[in-house]
């Protein structure tokens, strides 16, 4: 166990519960599937803790009584500087302690039969074998991709880094343990800016689809005129009729209010008082049974995640999926005339060992943060925004304690949206999640977080994403080093943001707001609310990201986008990109659809043009 | 423009879908392309060879195809079908070169099975450097690879005093007759007009020899080939009729050109004369009739050659004889006419196809061995006459009897107007004995040849 003293100094442990001595053990768990900087720092920072226990009482943490731990962490808290860093610790903290205090009972209901996939691990698959298309990344984009090409008559194969989860798995498995499986490095994918930026993306067949909120925003229209008018993005134009056919694939309906739980009807309250536009969203999870557990594998199989929606169809069309195949290269032929053609994949097995496919055609479809690092590893970096123009629709969340119990872990994860600051570029979405797993960072240390974390069920959660400036950067080649600088109109955006939420759960009932702003952690008005928000700035608050996009963009200037007009790569034949990274800049509301339709327009494009 | 030719044996094993065993694997391959394999660029060969998997498969009629580019596409690709177990099979796999592991990527190549699409095995073969890279490398051939049609068009370029001829021979399998059809372009010395003519002879197993001759035409400058008093020879096709002689043969030509005088005399006309054979060997089909005798010919050996130069030697024999198995033997020994050289011993151009090699390496070294020194040397005579040589490994003695009986004697002449007479049999008898020095002279290959032979002799 890493961190005994720290779990029971953060939790004001003093051994009346059960539950805070087996939160060390889980802890280790998560630590284990964070990369190893992230590792090397929590090691660090705990190891730092302790040392500053002995110097100033001689004795370890975990040696000292409540009271003595509460005075040592008391002296920490009061040193501001410190205070960011004790909320960054206390994050892996609260997910394990979230776990462990409530601890989720495997569903009662039946998980349904998920739909046929053709998935073959890894290991399985012959070393040397052809295909017509080889997708690389099985989430929205490479899902749509893969079956519009299986439907031609093209032999498919897919290749995901990550696992097959089914639906039963989930129902079976609680919630932390799939936690740091369905995400890339456990789901602390930073982003390095002044703020960092929490950056979680799926890893598992049906890429982020698996963990994402289930909702399901159209393009918005003046979002599709820019794209076709400003960046050439002429696609665009016929994305109408395919986000039809992607909203019929993923049976995208709004959330009936019978299931969507105390957060949603709340924020949907506050909406009402204020004269607000808002709604329940329009979701792909039809008979959605208010598990809120979106955010690591719907365990009722509602939610129309692509491996349950699209795949199967690309499946009966002959795709085929291979996982645990990590692609670590493009293979390209130098000698014909022009430009480099693709030719194939090489991929890299659990084991180390390596498979290659032949193909004439491949499909990037990793992710806005993996796609520019796989062509670099390529040798197709070459164009000199690869990688820029990153949007991720920076996102943060303001809590309000009500004084009858919300429960908000009981309804839907993402309920309820507030539409009516949209045209200023804020989107405000009623938000719970699972215990410990949301953005929110609970107040204080110590005996003062234990009160919080006991009361936690008068919370409710509201998240708040802007549309904002592409300011961010994929680097690397073989890991991704995201970089992403808050510009500061993004930063006034979400001033605005965290206000309107406060001022919705405030109209809602909310009798304090918390939010999430280590030096001013609570409001009880509006105008105390607004006098800690000229104090501090959006460097401060806590911020998270969900929808990477644009690193790869398509576009008429072949100076500004990587990809042609048409999703093609430039400066190489018979590469296509189709997820996120094609967006020509970010779509301004949960971007799934989008990327489908991109994705589906690319690929027909291309069998309009060459199948 | 020169193919490549080269020969691999790789090993390893192999896994069938069917099986929780794995069985050791054998490919031994011969690769044949086109071109000159160049590393940097990529290089296609058809593969063709033996594949073994044991107690499964042994199909020594394995083809397929072989895609060889080390360094533009990093990859060597092998794909070759075969039968296994009654199933007509296809293995897959290349070989992903790295500059990392040179060795490994250049020498494991992990391979797929299949049958029609479905995925029936999977396995790895493995180059085995250290025994088989020496053969490996020493089994690299570069090849000529000649379009033998090149050859056919007329080399006249008008100078006067120039004889030209086409000239085809072979041998009937089912009934023992030989064939000889001569076809000539001769260019007056004294600057008269050119014409064609030749003639067409029969040499049956039993019975009298018959020949006719055609022409003299005028010269009509045909384009591909000789064309002249309703007779032709093109590229693959014989046709035409001379007294009671008609013929309509196809010619399938079963080997690259063979140059009996060095190359470089058919390229640049330095010496007086030079004959050369577009194709080693060829197949004939089609009909041949003379008097009351009618022949079907079906896949009958021969071979056409063609002389380009200032007419006929001073005294010469000639042999072209089909050894079986694809090998020949072709031979000219010749006194030139000229003032001087009509002094040298004859010059004897022996060229023996042997298992896709020739042997001498170079046409010159039976001709004037080093100054002289070992050259080859031709016994003139008749009905019998001989050829003997030695290289510094391998020696050859040759004994060709052309019967009077059985021989054709034809006025021959020249473009200057010089008589020449050639007794010429379609089917001579030979013998042949090839040796090898292996502390002494051992015997290598002999051959007989029992009226397949076709032979010529000539003198003024």
């Amino acid at each position: 166990m890493t961190a005994e003293g720290l779990v029971a100094a953060l939790l004001a442990d003093t051994g009346d519960e059960d539950w805070p001595a087996r939160v060390p053990n889980r802890l280790d768990s998560v630590l284990a599937a964070l990369p190893r900087p992230a590792r090397a720092g929590v090691h660090t920072a705990v190891a730092a803790l302790e040392t500053y226990a002995v110097l100033r009482t001689g004795r370890r943490l975990a040696a000292l009584d409540p009271d003595a731990r509460e005075s040592l962490l008391g002296s920490l808290a009061a040193r501001p500087r410190l205070v960011p860093l004790l909320d960054l610790l206390k994050v892996p903290v609260m997910l394990a302690a979230g776990t462990e205090r409530m601890p989720t009972a495997p569903l009662a209901v039946t998980a349904p039969e998920d739909p046929p996939l053709d998935c073959t691990p890894a290991q399985e698959w012959p070393t040397r074998s052809t295909a017509d298309v080889v997708v690389v990344g099985s989430g929205a984009g490479g899902a749509v991709a893969a079956r519009t090409f299986a439907r031609a008559g093209l032999s498919v194969v897919v290749l995901e880094e990550g696992a097959h989860h089914s639906t039963a798995s989930f129902g079976r498995r609680a919630p932390l343990d799939r936690f740091t499986e369905l995400y890339r490095d456990g789901g602390a994918t930073v982003a390095v800016g002044n703020p960092p930026l929490l950056l979680p993306v799926g890893r598992a067949v049906g890429g982020t689809t698996v963990v994402n909120s289930g909702t399901c925003y159209r393009t918005p229209e003046p979002v599709l005129g820019r794209w076709s008018s400003v960046y050439g993005f002429h696609l665009a134009e016929s994305f109408g009729p395919r986000l039809d056919e992607i909203e019929r694939t993923l049976r995208v309906a709004t959330q009936p209010l019978d299931v969507l739980g105390n957060n949603g009807l709340l924020a949907l309250a506050g909406a009402e008082r204020l004269g607000w536009r808002a709604g329940p969203l329009r979701r792909n999870a039809p008979g959605c049974k208010g598990s809120c557990q979106c955010v690591v594998g719907c365990p009722t199989g509602a939610k129309q995640s692509v491996q349950l929606s699209v795949l199967p169809d690309a499946c009966a069309a002959g795709a085929r999926i291979v996982t645990g195949a990590r692609v670590r290269r493009i293979l390209l032929d130098h000698d014909g005339p022009g430009a480099p053609r693709a030719a194939g994949v090489r991929a890299r097995r659990p084991d180390g060992s390596e498979l290659e496919i032949l193909c004439p055609l491949v499909v990037t479809a990793a992710g806005a943060l993996q796609t520019p690092p796989l062509l670099r590893r390529s040798g197709l970096g070459g164009h000199p925004r690869l990688g820029r123009n990153l949007s991720v629709h920076p996102a943060t969340s303001v809590a309000g304690r009500f004084a009858e119990p919300v429960t908000a872990w009981k309804g839907v994860l993402q309920s309820a949206g507030v539409e009516e600051l949209h045209d200023r570029g804020v989107l405000i979405e009623a938000t719970a999640s699972p215990p410990g797993m949301g953005s929110f960072v609970l107040p204080g240390l110590g005996r003062e977080l234990r009160g919080e974390l006991e009361e936690a069920d008068h919370l409710a959660t509201l998240g708040a994403m802007i549309a904002d400036r592409p300011s961010g950067r994929v680097q690397g080649r073989d890991r991704t080093l995201v970089r992403y600088d808050l510009d500061p109109r993004d930063g006034d955006r979400l001033m605005t943001a965290v206000r309107a939420m406060g001022r919705l759960l405030l109209a809602a009932g909310a009798e304090e707001i918390l939010t999430g702003l280590p030096f001013a952690p609570r409001a009880r008005s509006l105008d105390e609310l607004d006098e800690l928000l000229t104090r501090t700035t959006a460097r401060n608050l806590h911020l998270s990201a969900f929808h990477p996009t644009g690193t790869a963009a398509a576009g008429a200037d072949p100076r500004r986008a990587p990809a042609d007009p048409k999703g093609r790569l430039r400066g190489a034949h018979g590469v296509l990109v189709a997820d996120g990274s094609v967006l020509p800049s970010c779509p301004q509301v949960n971007p799934q659809l989008s990327i489908m339709a991109a994705a589906l327009a690319i690929s027909e494009t291309w069998v309009e043009r060459e199948g | 423009m020169r193919g490549t030719v080269f020969t691999e044996t790789m090993l390893g094993t192999v896994r069938l879908d069917t099986e929780t065993t794995e069985r050791r694997v054998r490919l031994d391959l011969r690769a044949e392309a086109d071109e000159v394999l160049r590393p940097h660029r990529t290089t296609r060969a058809r593969l063709t060879g033996r594949v073994r998997i044991a107690g499964f498969a042994d199909d020594p009629g394995a083809e397929g195809e072989l895609e060889v580019s080390p360094i533009a596409r990093r990859r060597i690709r092998y794909q070759l079908a075969f039968t296994g177990d009654g199933r007509r099979l296809v293995l897959d796999g290349w070989k992903s070169v790295t500059a990392r592991r040179p060795l490994a990527s250049m020498t494991v190549l992990p391979f797929t099975l299949y049958e029609g699409d479905a995925r029936v095995g999977e396995g790895v073969l493995r180059f085995p450097a250290a025994t088989r890279l020496v053969p490996f490398l020493l089994s690299f051939r570069f090849p000529r690879r000649e379009d033998r049609a090149q050859h056919f068009p007329p080399r006249w370029d008008g100078t006067p005093g120039r004889t030209e001829v086409w000239y085809t021979t072979l041998t009937d399998p089912t009934t023992g007759t030989g064939i000889w059809l001569h076809h000539e372009l001769t260019v007056p010395a004294d600057g008269s007009d050119p014409f064609a003519h030749g003639w067409v002879a029969a040499f049956p197993r039993d019975g009298e020899v018959r020949h006719a001759r055609f022409g003299s035409a005028p010269w009509t400058r045909p384009a591909d080939g000789f064309a002249g008093d309703k007779v032709t020879a093109t590229p693959g096709q014989l046709a035409g009729g001379a007294g009671e002689f008609r013929w309509e043969l196809t010619e399938r030509p079963q080997g690259p050109p063979l140059f009996t005088f060095p190359r470089w005399s058919w390229r640049r006309p330095l010496l007086p004369a030079a004959q050369m054979l577009p194709a080693a060997r060829a197949t004939y089909d089609g009909e041949f009739s003379y008097g009351e005798h009618s022949l079907t010919l079906s896949g009958a050996p021969g071979a056409s050659a063609r002389i380009y130069g200032h007419g006929n030697a001073h005294r010469w024999t000639w042999l072209h004889a089909d050894l079986g198995g694809g090998d020949v033997l072709e031979i000219v020994a010749a006194v030139s006419t000229r003032p001087g050289l009509r002094r040298l011993p004859p010059l004897v151009f022996l060229r023996l196809r042997r298992g896709g090699r020739t042997w001498p390496r170079r046409a010159e070294r039976s001709a004037v061995g080093w100054l002289g020194v070992g050259r080859f040397r031709a016994g003139f005579g008749l009905p019998q006459w001989t050829v003997t040589g030695r290289t510094a490994l391998r020696r050859i003695h040759v004994e060709v009897d052309q019967p009077a009986e059985r021989t054709l004697t034809l006025e021959y002449r020249d473009p200057d107007g010089a008589r020449a007479v050639c007794r010429n049999s379609e089917s001579a008898d030979a013998r042949i004995v090839l040796e090898r020095w292996w502390g002494r002279w051992r015997p290598e290959a002999s051959w007989v040849l029992d009226g397949t032979a076709h032979a010529e002799a000539g003198d003024r």
